[in-house]
C-alpha cells in the first residue's frame, strides 16, 4: 500500500476507515514513516490551528502579522472567574513581541534619522523602518536576502521575505535560498528571481530596477502583468508622467531655505520673475523638462543617452541699482533616484556663462537636446559660453548646499545688458561604469527644497 | 524594544498569559496535528488551558513551558476521546496517538519555528492556490463541496491540496535551514 499518499488522504477525509486502521498501524510500526507523517500533518495542523488568520495572511498587497485570536477572550472570560485579571493583562495577546526577521550586520559613518528600529550593529530589527541620512548600512534578511541602503534613504523591513524602498537606493544581493525576495516601491514591486540587483526611488515617484546579475520580475501600478529584467539591463519608472502626479498632488511648499550670507545679499532664484530651469538629456527620451522637480546633470563616455546638462536663467531685475560686489550661486543636491553614487568618483561640475545672445534664448517649455544647437555640443566654444566656475562633489557626499563663487562669475553678473543672467552646468568628470550616479540639484519645482538661488552683495551705497 | 524583555512578572496570572502567549500557535498546532475533527480540536485546546491554569501552581518556572503544556493538552486528548459521545471520522487509537506525540516531543524545536515561516510562505503562493487555501482551511469545506466550487474534479482538488501543502513544507523547511544556518 502507498502509505505516502494515504497520509495527505487522511487529512482531506479521503481514507476509507480501513485505509485509516491500516495507516496507523504502519505508522506505529515504522519510525521513518510516523517521522513523515508528523512532518506533513504540521503544515496542515497549523492551517488549521490558524484558520481565522488566514485572509489576513493571504492578503495579497502587504505583509499582515496574524490579527490575535479571539478565540483567547471566551477562556479568559471563564478564568475570570477563578482568578481577577488585571484589565492590562488582556493586552498582552494584542503585544506579542514582533517577530525579528532581519539583522542590521554593517552601518558605516551611519547617520539615522527617524528610524523606529535600533541602529547599532548586529541589532536584531523586526518590522519597521529605518531612515539613513549618511553612510551606507547593511541588512541581512533572515531569508538570507542582503540589502545595502546608501545614504539618504528610508527603508521599512516587512517581513524576512520583503521590504520597501520609500526613499533612496538599495543595492539586494539575495541567494538562491530566497528568491522571491521583494522589494517594494511606491510604484513598482520588484521580484527576485536570485539575483544582484539594484532599485532606486525617489519620493517624486520615479522609481528604477538595475539587474546586475540573474533575474528579476517588476509589476507596476496596478498593472497585472510582470516585465522580466535580466542582467545587465535596467527597468526605468514612468518619470515624466509619474513625477507630475505626485507633483500635483504635493503642496508646493519651501520647508528648506538658504541661510543669507548678510544683509547686504540679494537672493534671487530662478522662480523669480523671467527667471527659469530646465536640463536636456541627449535622446529626449523624456520631453521638455521645465516643469521637473529636478535638474539631472551627468557626464558619460560609455552610455551617449544618458548625458546631462542643466541650464539656470536668473532675472537680475530684482537687484538693486548699482554693480554686483560679490556673487555666488546654491544649489540643493537632490537625489536623482538614478544610478549609484559607489559607482563614479569624486565629480567635478563647471558652471558655464551663456554669452551667445541666441543661444541664451532657450525657453524652458521647449528646450530639448535636439533644439538646444550650441548648448549642447560636446565642447562648448567661447562663443558660446564662459566657463565661470567649477566645484566638486565627492563620492556619496551627503545632499547639502552646493556654493559656487568666483571672480568670473561676478564679472559675468556685472555685465549683462538684458537684466538676464544665463548659466549652464556641466558635469566634467565620466564615470567607470553605466550606472553611474546621475547628480540632481532642485529646481524652482521641487516641493520642498530651496530652487537654485544667485546671492548678489550689491556695491555699498556711497 | 526586541532585545530587552520585560522583567519576569511576579504576578502568576501574568506569569502564566506571558508564557501562553508565546507558546499558543505551537500548542494549537500540536492539539490539530492529533486529533482529526477540527470542532473537537477547538474545544480541547480550550479546556487545555483552563485545566493549565488551574495546575498552573505546579508548573516549576525555568523549565520547559511548552512541553508541560503538551503533557497536558495530551492527556485531555485522551480524555475527551474516552468520553466522546459522537464518534469522529477516523477515531485514533492510543497507541498511535503516543507514537505521533513521541515524535512531535522529539521534533518539537523544529516544528515550533515553523508557524512564523508558514506566515512567509503562504504569502507566496499563486493566486489560484491562495484561493483553495482558503476554502478548505477558512471556510472548512470538504473536498466534495470545494470540487463543485471550483468546477474540479474531486481527484484534482485532493491533488492540488497535497501540493499545496508539500510546497509550503519545502518553502517553511528552506526558510528555516536559511534563518538557522
Amino acid at each position: 500500500m502507498n502509505f505516502h499518499d494515504h497520509i495527505d488522504r487522511s487529512f482531506d477525509g479521503q481514507l476509507s476507515p480501513e485505509e485509516w486502521e491500516a495507516l496507523q498501524q504502519a505508522v506505529i510500526d515504522d519510525p521513518e514513516l510516523c517521522r513523515e507523517y508528523v512532518e506533513k500533518r504540521w503544515i496542515h495542523a497549523l492551517l488549521e490551528a490558524e484558520s481565522d488568520s488566514l485572509p489576513a495572511l493571504l492578503e495579497e498587497k502587504q505583509w499582515v502579522r496574524p490579527a490575535p485570536s479571539t478565540k483567547p477572550l471566551a477562556w479568559i472570560a471563564a478564568a475570570a472567574g477563578i482568578v481577577l485579571f488585571g484589565a492590562s493583562l488582556v493586552l498582552f495577546f494584542h503585544g506579542r513581541p514582533a517577530p525579528v526577521v532581519a539583522t542590521l550586520i554593517e552601518a558605516e559613518n551611519c547617520r539615522w534619522a527617524g528610524s523606529d528600529l535600533p541602529t547599532v550593529e548586529g541589532a536584531g530589527l523586526s518590522a519597521g523602518t529605518l531612515a539613513l541620512t549618511e553612510g551606507m548600512a547593511t541588512i541581512r534578511f533572515a531569508s538570507g536576502a542582503t540589502v545595502t541602503l546608501e545614504a539618504p534613504g528610508v527603508l521599512e523591513v516587512e517581513s524576512a521575505m520583503k521590504c520597501r524602498l520609500v526613499e533612496g537606493s538599495v543595492v539586494a544581493d539575495v541567494p538562491e535560498s530566497a528568491h522571491g525576495f521583494t522589494i517594494d516601491t511606491a510604484h513598482m514591486e520588484v521580484i527576485d528571481l536570485g539575483t544582484r540587483f539594484g532599485v532606486t526611488t525617489t519620493p517624486l515617484g520615479n522609481s528604477n530596477v538595475f539587474v546586475f546579475e540573474g533575474e528579476v520580475k517588476v509589476k507596476q501600478g496596478d498593472s497585472p502583468e510582470a516585465k522580466h529584467v535580466f542582467a545587465g539591463d535596467s527597468l526605468v519608472g514612468d518619470v515624466g508622467s509619474q513625477a507630475d502626479t505626485a507633483h500635483g498632488d504635493q503642496e508646493v511648499r519651501r520647508s528648506e531655505s538658504v541661510p543669507s550670507p548678510g544683509d547686504d545679499w540679494t537672493p534671487i532664484s530662478t522662480a523669480i520673475g523671467r527667471g527659469s530651469d530646465a536640463y536636456v538629456r541627449r535622446g529626449d527620451s523624456h520631453g521638455p523638462t521645465g516643469g521637473h522637480p529636478l535638474l539631472m546633470v551627468k557626464h558619460t563616455e560609455l552610455a551617449a543617452n544618458n548625458e546631462r546638462r542643466a541650464f539656470l536663467t536668473f532675472d537680475l531685475a530684482a537687484v538693486p541699482t548699482g554693480a554686483p560686489r560679490d556673487a555666488k550661486l546654491t544649489l540643493k543636491m537632490e537625489s536623482s533616484g538614478l544610478g549609484f553614487s559607489s559607482l563614479v568618483p569624486d565629480s567635478r561640475f563647471a558652471v558655464y556663462g551663456l554669452v551667445d545672445e541666441n543661444a541664451a534664448n532657450w525657453n524652458e517649455k521647449d528646450l530639448l537636446w535636439s533644439n538646444g544647437g550650441p548648448l549642447v555640443e560636446d565642447t562648448i566654444s567661447q562663443a558660446t559660453a564662459r566657463r565661470l566656475a567649477s566645484f566638486e562633489i565627492r563620492k556619496g557626499a551627503p545632499n547639502g548646499l552646493v556654493e559656487v563663487a568666483s571672480d568670473e562669475l561676478t564679472a559675468f553678473l556685472q555685465n549683462r545688458p538684458d537684466g538676464l543672467a544665463h548659466l549652464m552646468i556641466v558635469r566634467e568628470t565620466g564615470e567607470a561604469d553605466k550606472q553611474g550616479l546621475v547628480h540632481a540639484f532642485a529646481s524652482k519645482e521641487h516641493p520642498t527644497a530651496p530652487a537654485p538661488t544667485l546671492w548678489i552683495q550689491n556695491a555699498p551705497l556711497k | 524594544m526586541v532585545d530587552s524583555p520585560p522583567s519576569p512578572p511576579t504576578d502568576p496570572a501574568e506569569n502564566y498569559l506571558v508564557l501562553l502567549n508565546e507558546h499558543e500557535r505551537a500548542l494549537a498546532a500540536y492539539v490539530h496535528a492529533l486529533v482529526n475533527d477540527r470542532l473537537d480540536a477547538e474545544d480541547i485546546l480550550q479546556s487545555c488551558k483552563l485545566v493549565m491554569w488551574k495546575q498552573f501552581s505546579q508548573f516549576e518556572p525555568g523549565t520547559r513551558f511548552l512541553a508541560w503544556a503538551r503533557q497536558i493538552a495530551f492527556h485531555q486528548i485522551l480524555n475527551h476521546r474516552r468520553s466522546a459521545k459522537r464518534k469522529p471520522l477516523y477515531s485514533a487509537e492510543p497507541a498511535f496517538l503516543e507514537a505521533v506525540a513521541a515524535e512531535i516531543d522529539r521534533g518539537a524545536d523544529s516544528l515550533s519555528d515553523r508557524s512564523e515561516a508558514l506566515h512567509e510562505c503562504l504569502q507566496r503562493l499563486p493566486e489560484n492556490q491562495r484561493r483553495l487555501v482558503l476554502l478548505r482551511y477558512y471556510e472548512d469545506h470538504d473536498i466534495a463541496a470545494i470540487a463543485k466550487e471550483t468546477a474540479r474534479t474531486e481527484a484534482a482538488v485532493y491533488k492540488l491540496l497535497s501540493r499545496i501543502r508539500a510546497s509550503l513544507n519545502d518553502c517553511v523547511k528552506a526558510r528555516l535551514e536559511t534563518t538557522t544556518a
